[in-house]
């Protein structure tokens, strides 16, 4: 039996997000649980990096608890005003990339090599004005066009991210850390394997050994994961394939209005963070009370997807190999 | 909304759908690309292999059963029927920069005269009027899809002169403007907006032609000069100009069934 990395969201938090750290926080299953536990912590100068960063990095910015973004899509942020302003005047330093060159810096990173190229940004303004917008992050270089040594092709060559901690929330781990998904990975795949620390919550524990009978939906080994928390519920109001949809009434109702300010968030997070709601379980307790039994249950599914046949990583003990002095 | 009780954004998805090749890897930009990539998979083109950033490839709903068009690039209907859940750097890197996919979809905020789209900023990037969300896969897939669908409603504030920002190359600067950026030649292009439907004039994917859209067909009842009067460059109009199909019944039924909650056809927004 492997160490345990089994450990509640607080001490998780604690022991591995630090101030000033770059953090990876994916965007397909969203780590909101964590997001709203580094909240409670108050964690400082926090850089947010990820292909597309969503409503988690909205909350840490009005929250005080981010200074910069490195993505291609700050699509949550920006919906609100006071995000906007705080990029125009610099207080939000930030780069903006795409999808693709994120997600491949991210690889760089996890590969341990310091640059990567790419054939997409040729063309393109970011190239030449990447660096004249008043939130530019000082020190940095980016973006650099060269020709291939080996055949002369023009490339973009993008700097590699290696993120202090990757904050996850997946479908399922062992105590060890053994962190399966399933469904649309988006950059996560690479995002947790550039991550110098990994925290993943989890809807399910399981034992090892349904993980070991079925290794190929293992994303990444315990032997890497810093943490595991056991966090039903943990990505709502985001969904994760398998257990609960995406919550638009919730999110129309309470968090869009919540994140459309910082006066709306501080009061939001009085609310839904501290001290109104102290755990992930009364969370959860609270949104049912809120949006309603009914509108609770349509959240969970009514259309399955699931294997027709079972797979099977069998092979032989027997094995059809004579023995080397039967061979001689 | 017409008399037929359409509108012109429903017919702009419909005529998209149409425009779609039989065969072929698509990958579909954030917005109403989904949706008229949606509509092709259950009607028009059931053969396309769609997929979305996220790690969808090869999407096969039941096109009469399903519930929805995704919601986004990411909604779990995408994992109903798909032949290959992966990661992004799968489809917009193995796929897409490895030459792989046909036919993007995309719109943005902005086209200009070479087709040239912005998706991140109004105004000045360093002092801007409006910043926008960002781009998302669109550069990825405007630089690298062997050819181009863009969805773009027909409105002054869309279609400029020269785009604030180039977020996505269409032509750049007109003819060679690919090549000598080191990006691969990329046509024919096409370009549907909520008055008709323009082919980017470029015979050799962008060597040669004006590398400027040419309008090729408009919608029952809008003349050219209605389209001219809201460009600002002087339109081209091709010789023979076609008049886009009203929706049919059942092409109208199933772009409404596909959008059951008017998350992209908000009535009244085009």
């Amino acid at each position: 039996m492997g160490k345990s990395k089994l450990m509640s969201l607080e001490e998780a938090v604690a022991r591995f997000v630090a101030d000033g750290d770059v953090v990876y926080a994916g965007y397909l299953c969203i780590p909101f649980a964590l997001t709203h536990e580094i909240v409670r912590q108050g964690r400082r100068d926090l850089e947010l990096v990820g292909a597309s960063v969503v409503w988690p990095t909205t909350e840490l910015v009005l929250a005080g608890c981010c200074r910069r973004i490195r993505s291609g899509y700050i699509g949550g942020p920006l919906r609100c005003r006071d995000i906007e302003a705080m990029m125009a005047t610099g207080e939000l330093e930030y780069e903006d990339y795409s999808n693709q060159g994120l997600a491949l810096m991210l690889m760089a990173g996890a590969l341990g090599i310091p640059f990567i190229p790419t054939r997409s940004f040729l063309g393109t303004d970011y190239l030449e004005r990447a660096e004249e917008h008043p939130g530019r992050i000082p020190g940095y270089k980016r973006l650099q066009v060269m020709e291939s040594p080996f055949d002369g092709q023009r490339v973009v060559l993008l700097p590699a991210i290696r993120p202090d901690v990757v904050i996850m929330h997946a479908q399922r781990a062992d105590e060890e850390g053994n962190v399966q998904m399933w469904g649309h990975l988006g950059d996560a795949r690479w995002g947790m394997w550039a991550g110098r620390k990994i925290v993943v919550t989890v809807e399910e524990i399981v034992p090892t050994e349904v993980v070991r009978a079925d290794p190929s939906r293992t994303v990444v080994p315990g032997a890497i994961v810093s943490a595991v928390v056991h966090c039903p519920y943990g990505a709502h109001p985001g969904g994760i394939a398998g257990y609960y949809d995406f919550d638009y009434l919730f999110f129309a109702r309470v968090m869009a209005p919540a994140l459309a300010s910082r006066e709306a968030f501080a009061r939001f997070k009085e609310e839904w963070i501290e001290p109104g709601v102290s755990d992930r379980q009364r969370y959860v307790a609270r949104v049912r009370e809120v949006i309603g039994e009914e509108a609770w249950q349509a959240l969970h599914l009514d259309r399955h997807v699931r294997p027709l046949a079972p797979v099977d990583y069998g092979y032989s003990a027997a094995l059809n190999l004579p023995r080397r002095e039967d061979l001689v | 909304m017409s008399e037929d009780g359409y509108s012109l954004a429903e017919l702009m998805c419909i005529e998209a759908a149409r425009l779609m090749p039989d065969e072929g890897v698509v990958v579909l930009g954030l917005g109403l690309p989904v949706l008229a990539g949606a509509l092709a998979k259950c009607l028009h083109h059931p053969d396309l292999v769609i997929c979305t950033e996220v790690g969808a490839i090869d999407w096969r709903p039941d096109p009469q059963t399903v519930p929805r068009a995704p919601i986004g690039i990411h909604d779990l209907v995408l994992n109903e029927g798909s032949a290959m859940t992966t990661d992004m750097v799968d489809v917009l890197a193995t796929l897409l920069m490895g030459g792989r996919v046909d036919l993007g979809v995309l719109t943005a905020a902005q086209i200009d005269r070479y087709g040239n789209l912005n998706t991140l900023v109004i105004g000045d990037y360093a002092s801007p009027e409006r910043r926008l969300a960002g781009t998302g896969g669109n550069t990825d897939i405007a630089c690298l899809a062997r050819r181009v669908i863009v969805l773009m409603p027909q409105e002054p504030r869309r279609w400029v002169e020269r785009a604030d920002f180039i977020t996505s190359p269409g032509y750049l600067d007109g003819p060679g403007g690919r090549r000598r950026a080191g990006l691969e030649p990329q046509g024919p292009n096409l370009v549907v907006s909520t008055m008709g439907v323009y082919r980017f004039d470029t015979p050799d994917g962008g060597e040669t032609g004006s590398c400027q859209p040419v309008l090729e067909a408009v919608f029952p009842g809008v003349e050219p000069e209605v389209v001219q009067a809201l460009l600002p460059w002087p339109l081209q109009v091709a010789p023979r100009l076609r008049e886009v199909e009203p929706p049919t019944a059942e092409e109208l039924r199933t772009l409404r069934r596909l959008d059951p909650f008017r998350h992209y056809l908000v009535p009244g927004r085009y």
